[in-house]
């Protein structure tokens, strides 16, 4: 079960990431069940109480993102590994080759991000594998899902975490909206934890 | 924060579990197998990457999606057009041809993209093998499709109609052989003639050419010495400092690899030269930390970039840069080491000649340059007496000069740049300061100086080397396709207009003054007298594609003499557009532009040489599906009519058939075996056989092709006409330091073993071999050296001395007021010492328009529609304030000479009061203000006008009586061109006519109230201008013009005889026979001055 819930955060983290929030999903958020264990500033906060939700997620959430996720914070790990802070967009970015690896490649039209080591496609790639793994463990392939598990932690160790944390407590502290600061929260410990866990296997 | 206090245990507690039930994931990923299979479909919504191109396998051929029809919903609603789904999206059905750009002469590589179906060139699109322009172009390069589908395009041949005279706007229709026909005969009557005055008559009048040695080649091969260059009005001043450094025309940075990018110029976002490209590579550097410094009294869109933006004096460039060299001289990095490159100056800088020149110490010894002797001609002795004689160009005096008072903060960060950058500055020295000014060439002694003392002049990588190094010039050679198989030998005459005795030393013809000197007898009788032999005529003039009465200064003069058939006898102007000159010519013959005609060209971009191959797109397209001309000479002419462009020919086909069926026809003048083939000497030579035979100059390029095409008759032709463009050779840096092999006991120049016997040594260590020099030796090595004839970088040019301007034969300026008056010819015009009152003003003229960069870009539509209200007057806000000027005020500014004290006249123009431009200097480029007499004009027997620079020009209104000349304008642009928006050409490209919104072209035509000041030294035009603004009368308007000629022909007459030193008996030759006479060789016989006294 835990792979199944692990994938399920991290498709959770990569949508809050990767994308502007639309209505429909914010609204589908709100309706889980420990919403205000994960977004307990956000659940108590007034605002969100005297807007609709389409004119909350248009006029202050999409706002909120658009600072720290495209105009003043910068989502990419070669933005945070390079010494001249550019964000490798080319052919040479380290993140294309363990995609390759493993027979992924990045739908960038969907994606809408400039390079594969968007911190959202990141944790997109964090979701296939557990997933893999979880179907490992579905067919009893042991093996097979512990190679994956240690890929995980590879992946973690040599990318996410790399920049994750930098870029998690930037958005923690510049984000002007409880929604995106209880968010980068959440995913911060959730790697952190994750990182704990796959490391005790 | 506190993060890791807060654990929430999300993959023990029920957190994780929750969240799985949402699946709110975007799946961002496909398996490659999924991408793979989108791929290999025909047409995807999108490319993946924005710079996709086809590969080159599938240029004759390519489909893609029509982006207009994609507005009806792309290819997921509708699915692509087919017989079963009409409703589709349409697909065109491509050849992709490769050409070059010509709307500047960066020469970046574009690509034709030729509908098959409509014999239409839908889109012009960069060329990704060019590695110049790296697929790139700039707004001009996109806007040729709308140049060739310009709805004022000259549809075929015409003539001055019979009885009407020059510039009065009536036309007849003639075919092309008719024109050549009248043309042929008026040449061939001065070779039938063949005296020494009949082959001065003819003058090739050539704006930029943007072809490498094609142009020359006309009058070289009818032996006449009659080209003229535009380059006197654009970069002459530049060249001459280069000249005079490296016998080089112009320098070749390496942007992309420096640390310090010190521009006088707008490289890196508007328009200094190879513009498109530089930018590119100077954004490389910066990239990669390097610092970009501007000195300019504008503050241009790059200035406006620059790390720091320099707004000095405009002319005082000279006193900067050594001011710099002064500091280089006697300040130590931080290490304690000299910031001198001793290796490289004690080798490669010609400072042995001076110090053993002890004449020429004394002399400037009293001049006052230095205040003692050099102890002995060591190397040392002479940093020495550099540092001696710069030491007085210290702060105090660079920033009373410059008047940068307040700014000397600047000064310092500059310093600290130039500390940091070692070798590794690169500039471009060419127009700016250098065409600006009087003694604008010395900018380029003094800058070069400096970059010469850091070591950057070496070459390497990140520094500064020279242009041959970097180019590639063989569109001259292609005889060895010819009848004569070989190379005309030199012309033995030497054309006065071009070339006056006043001005041995100048750079490049003296071609602005044409219609001065030509309308000047008193002046011809004067040299004539004296032995010289001037015709008093030009039988044909030919300015190809150029317009000078626009463009050059004292435009009324320049009409003046074109009316004048006496002087003209025939003019024509092969133009693909109409222009201000051909309005004033006999025939305009209709030539294409950047995809409808050949040429080879190469730039000096970066360091390595590439050339690109420009073609007629629709010819090249036509040929690969199967089409064959009547006549194969011809060609691009039968192409262009055959898909619908019109009577559109190229200068290659149109020379090569003038020379050989009009000209030569029976070859008794000897002209006809250089432009007959060889392989049927009964026709031309064609476009596949003079350039597989160019090309072939290229070793590299020539083994490609071969391995390319292996069984094909024009290996070389085929393959650039495929690709468009090719780099023969990379890195190529310092090859001055290339050695020449030497065994002990032969020397192997160029593949050839020449014994040491042979070979002779100077007292400068140049080695010669049967007289001619080689190489240099330096610590036993032999190296190939610069182009120099002491094969160095010649700090001191001793023929200076020679032709009677000792002072200035080292980098100098003058250090006060009472320096300035004697040394005047290195002053600028627009000194701060002329400019006195609160409404005077030194006018910056010179800075181009990113747009408007060549007059044949006037009618773009594209062009025009990005350029409405970019050329008001700049004029400081200090400034305005004290004259009570607002911004959109109209203003008249008088231009008044400083060297004949005489008023030329005034224009008026829009004022902008802006802190983007310095205090005491106005800016309004010359680039903008175009005129057109007609809307459209009548031809007899055709049914359509033809419209005449509608989109680019306002109607005007001209008056002129010999002396006073007027211009005003009646009618805007909209008028004149909605009466004809359902235009007949190209209707379908055209159908938004009646969008143009624009009405008007800001900025006078100031060129023609512009008096001549042709340089005493260099002989460029020194366009800035002192000017006396005030508010405009009641009844201006903006654009009138108001000029006295007549005082514009006397300013002329002052800046010749107050400032040259004409050569005199003591000279044998009329200019030093070391500096190359641009385009046409000549004899050393045509070399000699007629007043010589010695021995021969």
């Amino acid at each position: 079960m835990i792979a199944q819930n692990r994938s399920a955060m991290y498709g959770l983290l990569s949508r809050i990431f990767l994308l502007e929030m639309d209505p429909d999903t914010l609204a589908r958020l709100e309706k889980m069940e420990n919403f205000q264990d994960l977004f307990p500033n956000y659940f108590e906060w007034e605002e969100r109480q005297k807007r609709s939700r389409y004119k909350l997620v248009n006029e202050v959430l999409n706002v909120d993102f658009a600072d720290v996720a495209v105009l003043h914070l910068i989502p990419y790990e070669t933005f945070y590994t390079r010494e001249d802070g550019m964000i490798e967009s080319g052919g040479a970015n380290p993140v294309l080759q363990v995609y390759n690896d493993y027979g992924y490649r990045v739908d960038y039209e969907k994606a809408r991000v400039v390079s594969a080591d968007h911190i959202g496609v990141e944790l997109e790639f964090m979701r296939l594998l557990s997933d893999a793994e979880a179907r490992a463990l579905e067919e009893g392939d042991e093996e097979a899902a512990k190679q994956l598990r240690g890929e995980q932690k590879r992946f973690l160790q040599e990318h996410l975490l790399q920049f994750a944390p930098m870029y998690l407590i930037n958005v923690a502290e510049q984000a002007r909206t409880p929604f995106y600061k209880d968010a980068a929260k959440m995913a911060l410990e959730f790697l952190l934890e994750d990182y704990e866990y796959l490391s005790g296997q | 924060m506190s993060f890791l206090e807060s654990r929430r245990n999300f993959l023990k507690g029920s957190a994780a579990a929750a969240v799985a039930g949402i699946a709110v994931g975007k799946g961002v990923f496909e398996t490659i197998a999924e991408a793979n299979t989108q791929q290999s479909t025909q047409f995807t919504n999108t490319p993946k990457q924005i710079n996709f191109y086809p590969p080159l396998e599938e240029w004759d051929d390519f489909k893609e999606l029509d982006g207009d029809d994609w507005k009806r919903g792309g290819i997921n609603r509708k699915g692509v057009q087919s017989p079963d789904n009409p409703d589709g999206i349409y697909v065109n059905d491509f050849v992709i041809v490769p050409t070059v750009c010509s709307n500047c002469e960066a020469g970046c590589g574009l690509t034709a993209w030729v509908d098959k179906k409509s014999m239409v060139v839908k889109k012009y699109m960069g060329n990704p093998l060019h590695t110049g322009s790296r697929g790139r172009n700039c707004a001009k390069g996109y806007a040729v499709w709308s140049q060739m589908y310009d709805p004022d395009r000259i549809p075929f041949p015409i003539r001055r109609a019979p009885g009407s005279k020059r510039g009065e706007g009536k036309w007849v229709r003639v075919t092309w052989d008719e024109a050549m026909k009248e043309i042929g005969k008026k040449i061939a009557e001065l070779l039938e003639k063949g005296d020494e005055v009949s082959r001065k008559m003819f003058i090739y009048h050539v704006g930029r050419p943007n072809e490498n040695g094609f142009s020359g080649k006309v009058p070289h091969t009818l032996g006449f010495d009659g080209f003229d260059s535009h380059t006197n009005i654009c970069s002459a001043g530049a060249r001459e400092g280069s000249i005079q450094w490296a016998n080089d025309d112009r320098n070749s940075p390496d942007w992309a690899n420096s640390r310090l990018v010190f521009l006088q110029s707008s490289h890196l976002a508007d328009a200094g030269h190879y513009f498109q490209q530089s930018a590119g590579y100077i954004t490389d550097a910066r990239k990669k930390g390097a610092k970009v410094v501007v000195l300019d009294p504008r503050l241009s869109n790059t200035a406006g970039m620059a790390d720091l933006w320099i707004p000095l004096w405009p002319g005082t460039e000279a006193a900067l840069y050594l001011y710099l060299a002064n500091r280089v001289l006697h300040e130590k990095n931080k290490n304690g080491e000299d910031l001198v490159d001793h290796e490289f100056v004690k080798n490669w800088v010609n400072w042995k000649k001076l110090m053993r020149d002890k004449e020429y110490l004394n002399f400037i010894k009293e001049k006052g340059y230095i205040s003692r002797l050099p102890k002995d001609e060591s190397y040392e002795s002479f940093i020495e007496l550099l540092k001696e004689m710069y030491k007085p160009y210290d702060l105090d005096f660079v920033v009373k000069e410059c008047k940068l008072e307040g700014q000397e903060y600047k000064l310092e960060k500059l310093w600290d740049m130039i500390v940091d950058a070692g070798p590794k500055i690169t500039t471009y020295l060419w127009r700016a300061g250098t065409i600006g000014h009087r003694g604008g060439w010395m900018n380029t002694r003094s800058g070069f100086l400096l970059l010469a003392l850091t070591g950057a002049l070496r070459g390497d990588i990140g520094g500064v080397s020279w242009h041959h190094w970097h180019e590639i010039s063989v569109n001259g050679k292609f005889f060895k396709a010819t009848v004569a198989g070989k190379a005309p030998g030199k012309v033995d005459t030497w054309n006065d207009y071009s070339w006056p005795p006043e001005y041995p030393l100048s750079t490049y013809e003296m071609s602005f003054l044409l219609p001065h000197l030509i309308m000047d007898d008193e002046w011809r009788e004067r040299w004539n007298k004296k032995g010289f032999k001037i015709a008093d005529r030009i039988a044909v003039w030919v300015p190809r594609m150029y317009n000078p009465v626009w463009i050059n200064p004292d435009g009324f003069r320049w009409i003046e003499a074109l009316k004048r058939e006496d002087k003209f006898e025939l003019t024509f102007n092969p133009s693909p557009t109409w222009s201000e000159t051909n309005w004033h010519c006999d025939f305009v013959l209709p030539v294409g532009l950047s995809g409808e005609r050949h040429d080879q060209q190469s730039s000096p971009t970066k360091p390595e040489r590439w050339t690109a191959f420009r073609q007629p797109a629709l010819r090249v397209a036509l040929e690969k599906m199967g089409w064959k001309p009547k006549d194969p000479a011809r060609a691009t002419l039968e192409a262009h009519i055959k898909a619908g462009l019109g009577e559109v020919w190229e200068e290659n086909e149109f020379w090569a058939n003038l020379f050989v069926h009009y000209v030569d026809p029976n070859g008794k003048y000897g002209v006809k075996q250089y432009w007959a083939s060889k392989e049927d000497p009964s026709r031309p030579i064609t476009i596949a056989e003079l350039y597989d035979a160019a090309f072939s100059n290229l070793p590299k390029l020539k083994k490609a092709a071969k391995a390319a095409y292996p069984n094909s008759k024009y290996p070389c032709y085929e393959f650039m006409r495929d690709r468009g463009a090719w780099t023969e050779e990379t890195n190529v840096y310092k090859p001055q330091e290339e050695e020449i092999k030497f065994d002990g006991q032969y020397y192997y120049i160029h593949g050839e073993k020449v014994p040491a016997s042979e070979v002779e040594k100077d007292e400068n260590d140049v080695l010669y071999h049967n007289g001619k020099a080689f190489g240099i030796e330096i610590d036993g090595k032999v190296y190939h050296g610069f182009h120099t004839p002491d094969k160095r970088l010649d700090f001191f040019v001793d023929w200076l001395k020679e032709y009677h301007w000792p002072e200035y034969a080292i980098p100098i300026y003058p250090k006060n007021e009472k320096e300035r008056k004697e040394m005047v010819h290195l002053v600028t015009q627009v000194h701060h010492d002329f400019i006195k009152k609160d409404n005077e003003f030194a006018l910056n003229t010179i800075y181009r328009l990113p747009y408007n960069i060549h007059t044949r870009s006037v009618n773009s539509k594209h062009l025009m529609e990005i350029s409405q209200n970019h050329n008001p007057i700049w004029i400081h806000t200090s400034d305005a304030k004290k004259l009570g000027i607002k911004r959109g005020d109209k203003i008249r500014v008088r231009i008044v000479d400083t060297v004949s004290g005489l008023e030329s006249g005034y224009f008026v123009a829009m004022a902008v009061p802006t802190e983007a431009t310095r205090p005491g200097v106005l800016a309004c480029s010359h680039h903008a203000g175009r005129w057109k007499l007609k809307n459209a004009v009548e031809i007899p027997g055709f049914e359509h006008k033809l419209g005449v620079l509608g989109l680019g020009a306002p109607l005007y209104k001209m008056e002129m009586d010999g002396k006073i000349g007027k211009m005003r304008a009646k009618e805007g642009i909209k008028k004149g061109l909605l009466k004809r928006k359902d235009t007949w050409q190209f209707k379908e490209i055209n159908k938004d006519l009646d969008n143009i919104w624009w009405d008007g072209l800001t900025g006078a035509w100031q060129n023609a109230v512009a008096p001549v000041h042709p340089d005493p030294i260099a002989g460029n035009h020194a366009w800035h201008q002192k000017v006396i603004i005030e508010k405009a009368k009641p009844g201006d308007k903006y654009g009138d013009i108001y000029v006295n000629y007549d005082n514009n022909f006397k300013t002329y007459q002052a800046w010749r005889d107050k400032l040259t030193r004409p050569i005199d008996e003591t000279n044998k030759w009329r200019r030093p026979i070391w500096i190359k006479r641009p385009a046409v060789p000549l004899t050393k016989h045509a070399y000699m001055n007629p007043m010589y006294k010695g021995e021969a």
